[in-house]
């Protein structure tokens, strides 16, 4: 990858976990997945219900506090674990317990300590991260508006300056309570379970601009009718109530309401699912208008892979919170090389009725796919740009098969 | 062309609400096969779902059904009553619902739920088979005697304790052999265990094995080795306390394993005939022949039953048969002529008595034309009554209902013009009069006598060419499954066999444990399995699937419809399944009917539909997926579905659709045909309208699909 594309990583996920529950009851929803999104793309994240699609969507953006690992977005730590530390931290305990009855030399115990404490305070900054990204966030934006009305105060006449003063104050208001995550923004599944059903589309779409402190009435109300023109409503729904609207009215108002906020990012869990047909169509376009438009990075989450290789430059497949597969979505379709990967490919239904009744599907079982080791296996880049998780024997058959291909 | 299983005919329902009246389905018809798939497709709203739910009996409250027929068997499932609805839902027509979770019990154990319909339903099909059975044997002798043949009474009588003999027999070689299969699989179970573990299997274990293979001993299953059987199984008891106490199992081993060889060896055997064994207790010698093989027996009882009873019967039983169509076909010829003569009087503007006084006359004539030995139900002829009945009754009430409609209009327009002079203005509005159709229902009336006339000619000309040997033959075979059916008893061991094996045919792992746990303890696509098996406990012929796999994703959902489509081979059913995904559709359906608005729009075959669509419609549903190659914008179809309150007057689609006519808008399209087997009501197929093509998307994706089987075909 040249230094070009990185710097336009928008999002960094690294070795993300979420783990529910404690001790002999641990559920590993997401187990160390990695994968970055770049700037005006759209990643797609698929893989069958219960793998943990949502969860890694919902830990991106701190609906869940993660157990280990990182998320930086936009450059900043925004998510940060702290479980990987700590075992760490138990792990040199013991190693240190050890030396000390077998008599290791005070060298070896001193770097034991080292890491420790090195541990230590990387929890302290991880801790420090997860809670205050926000404030540094917060503090940077008023800095930058400091410096941007100084200038144009000094220029400016004394009667714009009374002006320039006032916007200046509104400026910072809504600075102090901006939040970096407020630019991820997410589009549930549900459009019914996810309106208040007792809240008008206009206090709906306002209401996050209501949040950051937006008092002018005007602004609040062109930003609606702005959204409302955007995802393809009228003015007059501003008025309505959700029940009134038909589905894909419904999840083209969830759209409106995170694309007011200007979000550098979208997550989108399973949009589409819950819509008939012909409304499908309609709210693909439209995601796919919006990022034309504004330039919108996507993390996509879906189940209907037609739809998500019709729609995502990349894709990630994950199986029981493991990312297994990743690569650009033609690349993974044409040359899928796990083998969950296949199947799942081999189970998608096409609106072809002679090829549809001689499908073969192909079915995934963990246990005979994969030959047994004790490795771990690891992602890693078969060729550039597609990687799958694979054991060290795995990844050279899998480096045959795409040279061969 | 197959048998037809369901036929619904000019279907129109609509529901009543506080806005008015939302016709949901506007005059629908289609024919469902025996043994094929008919998948209804359509936006959320079209009305497929009322449809089904109208072929189960299970509409909503303030769903009326203004007109059509929904016929199944010799029944109008539009028109019975609830009690004899118990008698169809679920134990003919079964139904896989959208939401598993929803449509399960979670207070009853899995295994409860399937047996429950077993058990209830094995009663009411008893007792009715045994009062069909009397019924059919009454007519055999009747037209036997008629037929000029002596002695009638004996033959029946004869043929009946040969029959009732037969069902004893059957029903005791499915039982040995179920539990030869049993004893088998139990037996492979302990054995495992024994081998595998140091400690003794539970008594309980042993005790159930010792009993499926005592059970398997009879005359059919193990017979040579009957002894032998008989003796491991009691022995097995005291080995397993001599084995617990000494710790050597060898003995114990020895004797499972001796049950489990006779048990295959018996399941591996021929099946008997136990019809001609039947024929050979009761007539030959009544005792069990001696014969070296199962081949030899059947042989040899055929030998005998032939000669001693059954050939006689059959060309007796045949000169009944045919007595009995030409009795039928003289009198559906009377009935032809009468309904004929009556048919103008419900022409015009009939009064009500003159109507009434007809039905009368034609009812009991059209009740004669009714073969009392047939197999296939003749179901316009049975349903007949009921239908002019119907018919009669609406077009009447309607009159009265339009009658006092337009008075209540004058009414109330008069108050409000009233009130409009005096210069003010009313908070209420007319509300406009809701006039009935009467010509159409009159039309209802003229249709139903018509129809039955050229059913009844259709039927006359296809007796002419009747093989008589075979009719009887087939007329035989239904009275052995009548009895059959009467003899066989479920108790609650037996029900929990079959609900295991049920569970084991579509796909639950170790469904002796399953049984009794609670639907909370399943997966999402077990949960849509264990549905699937209670809708097929009554082993129904139709199953109805209203969006079975919506609510799982792919790899769920491609193996439930794997397992639908091979239930639907190995027991013969017939489908109805319901849905909005096309992809699905291309997988399951033979034939594929299209809905919108209330209205078939498309209808035909797979290929037809998929290859070469004719409805603009159809053309929007097929654009509106991406495929895996698809990298243009996507067609949407704009604007959503009509309100169906007011529904629009030409085709409904005509408002969403680019390639609209003029006539769209003016008049609804009638269906055209296109081929044998494809039809779509859209004015584009009229011989004047300008030549459309589909959208551009639509015709390279059918390009392709044509280019990929053509070159799968080389």
């Amino acid at each position: 990858m040249s230094d070009e594309k990185k710097n336009d990583v928008l999002l960094k996920v690294e070795n993300l976990s979420m783990y529910f529950g404690k001790g002999a009851m641990t559920k590993k929803a997401v187990d160390n997945v990695s994968f970055e999104v770049r700037k005006g793309e759209v990643f797609g994240l698929v893989g069958e219900s219960g793998c943990g699609k949502t969860t890694t969507g919902r830990t991106i953006i701190k609906l869940y506090d993660a157990t280990s690992g990182n998320v930086y977005f936009d450059g900043k730590r925004i998510v940060a674990g702290t479980k990987s530390y700590y075992d760490e931290i138990k792990k040199q305990k013991k190693l240190r317990a050890e030396l000390q009855k077998n008599g290791g030399s005070a060298q070896e115990i001193a770097a034991c300590d080292e890491v420790i404490t090195q541990m230590y305070e990387e929890i302290r900054k991880a801790r420090y991260d997860h809670k205050h990204c926000d404030d540094d966030f917060r503090a940077e934006e008023k800095k930058r508006i400091q410096e941007k009305y100084k200038e144009l105060l000094e220029k400016a006449s004394p009667e714009e300056k009374s002006k320039l003063e006032k916007q200046k104050r509104r400026e910072l208001r809504i600075a102090s309570r901006s939040k970096l995550v407020t630019q991820i923004q997410m589009i549930y599944q549900d459009p019914v379970a996810s309106l208040d059903p007792r809240m008008t589309v206009r206090e709906i779409i306002s209401e996050g601009l209501i949040i950051q402190g937006i008092r002018d009435k005007k602004y609040l109300q062109d930003q609606v009718y702005e959204m409302l023109d955007t995802v393809g409503l009228v003015h007059e729904h501003a008025d309505r109530y959700p029940h009134e609207f038909s589905g894909g009215q419904r999840q083209r108002i969830g759209i409106a309401r995170s694309v007011v906020m200007k979000p550098k990012l979208i997550i989108a869990d399973e949009p589409i699912s819950a819509l008939d047909v012909s409304i499908r169509a309609q709210v693909i376009n439209l995601l796919n208008e919006l990022r034309e438009t504004m330039g919108m990075t996507i993390l996509f989450i879906a189940h209907d892979l037609s739809v998500v290789k019709y729609f995502s430059n990349r894709i990630g497949v994950m199986y029981f919170g493991n990312l297994v597969e990743m690569a650009d979505s033609d690349e993974l379709f044409r040359h899928p090389l796990h083998p969950y990967t296949r199947s799942l490919l081999s189970a998608i239904p096409l609106p072809d009725p002679d090829t549809e009744k001689n499908r073969v599907r192909i079915r995934y079982n963990p246990l005979l796919d994969h030959e047994k080791t004790d490795e771990v296996p690891e992602l890693r880049e078969v060729c550039p740009g597609h990687s799958v998780r694979c054991t060290k024997k795995e990844f050279e058959a899998y480096k045959k098969q795409v040279e061969e291909a | 062309m197959a048998e037809t299983k369901i036929s619904v005919k000019n279907l129109r329902i609509s529901f009543r609400t506080q806005n008015g009246k939302v016709q949901a389905v506007r005059d629908i018809s289609f024919d469902l096969y025996k043994g094929e798939t008919l998948a209804i497709v359509g936006e959320s709203g079209s009305g497929k779902s009322v449809t089904s739910k109208a072929i189960m009996g299970i509409s909503a409250g303030n769903a009326v059904v203004e007109n059509g027929k929904i016929l199944y068997g010799d029944k109008d499932l539009l028109k019975i009553s609830e009690e004899e609805f118990h008698e169809i839902r679920g134990d003919k027509i079964a139904m896989v619902f959208q939401d598993p979770l929803s449509s399960l019990n979670p207070i009853m154990r899995i295994g409860q739920q399937l047996t429950e319909a077993m058990l209830l339903k094995n009663k009411t099909a008893r007792r009715e088979s045994r009062k069909d059975m009397k019924a059919m044997l009454a007519a055999m002798k009747q037209k036997m005697e008629a037929a000029g043949v002596v002695d009638a009474e004996s033959y029946v009588s004869r043929f009946r304790d040969m029959e009732k003999c037969h069902a004893k027999l059957e029903s005791e070689y499915t039982d040995a052999l179920e539990l030869a299969k049993e004893a088998s699989a139990r037996a492979e179970n302990i054995l495992e265990r024994l081998a595998n573990s140091k400690e003794m299997v539970p008594s309980g274990d042993m005790g159930g094995l010792a009993h499926a293979a005592k059970g398997s001993v009879s005359y059919f299953v193990v017979r040579d080795r009957a002894q032998e059987m008989k003796s491991a199984a009691d022995s097995l008891s005291s080995l397993r306390k001599k084995a617990a106490k000494s710790g050597d199992n060898s003995q114990l081993m020895e004797a499972v394993q001796t049950i489990k060889e006779i048990a295959d060896e018996a399941i591996a055997l021929d099946v008997p005939n136990t019809f001609t064994l039947a024929g050979y207790m009761t007539f030959a010698e009544n005792a069990i022949p001696k014969a070296d093989s199962v081949k030899a027996l059947n042989d040899l009882t055929r030998a005998k039953a032939d000669e001693a009873f059954i050939k006689e019967f059959m060309e007796k039983a045949g000169l009944g048969v045919e007595q009995s169509i030409k009795e039928t076909d003289a009198n559906r010829e009377a009935a032809i002529a009468a309904l004929e003569k009556e048919l103008p009087v419900f022409q015009g503007e009939p009064k009500k008595e003159d109507a009434e006084a007809a039905v009368k006359r034609l009812k009991p004539l059209v009740a004669k034309c009714i073969n009392p030995l047939e197999v296939v139900k003749d179901s316009l002829t049975h349903t007949f009554g009921s239908s002019i009945d119907y018919a009669v009754e609406k077009y009447y009430s309607g009159i009265e209902n339009n009658r006092k409609e337009t008075a209540r209009y004058a009414r109330q327009k008069r108050k409000y013009d009233a009130l409009a002079a005096k210069g003010k203005k009313p908070e209420w509005s007319v509300v406009p009069a809701g006039l009935v159709d009467v010509d159409n229902l009159r039309s209802d009336m003229e249709g139903t006598i018509t129809e039955l006339a050229d059913h009844m000619k259709q039927q006359i000309a296809d007796n002419k060419s009747i093989d008589v040997p075979t009719r009887t033959l087939e007329v035989v075979d239904f009275m052995k499954e009548t009895e059959q059916r009467a003899a066989y008893r479920i108790t609650k061991s037996v029900a929990r066999e079959r609900a295991i094996k049920l569970m084991e045919s579509v796909g639950i792992d170790n469904p002796r444990r399953r049984y009794r746990q609670y639907p909370f303890e399943f997966s999402g696509g077990m949960r849509q399995r264990i549905v699937i098996a209670i809708a097929l406990t009554a082993n129904p012929d139709v199953l109805i699937c209203d969006e079975p796999t919506t609510a799982l994703d792919v790899t769920i959902q491609a193996q439930i419809l794997e397992l639908i489509n091979k239930l639907k081979e190995e027991r013969h059913l017939s489908v109805i399944f319901i849905t909005h995904d096309l992809g699905v559709v291309a997988n399951m359906a033979d034939r594929i009917a299209v809905m919108y608005a209330g209205k078939i729009v498309e209808y035909g075959t797979a290929q037809d539909v998929f290859y070469s669509p004719a409805h603009p419609y159809t053309w929007a549903l097929l654009s509106s997926v991406p495929d895996l190659d698809t990298k243009e914008k996507l067609e949407s179809i704009p604007g959503t579905p009509p309100n169906m309150i007011y529904p629009p007057k030409g085709d409904a689609f005509a408002d969403r659709n680019k390639y609209a006519l003029e006539i769209d808008f003016e008049e609804q399209p009638p269906m055209f045909q296109i081929s044998d087997t494809h039809y779509a009501a859209t004015w584009l197929l009229h011989p004047y309208a300008p030549k459309v093509d589909p959208p551009k998307i639509v015709m390279e994706r059918i390009a392709k699909m044509k280019a990929k089987g053509g070159n799968d075909n080389e």
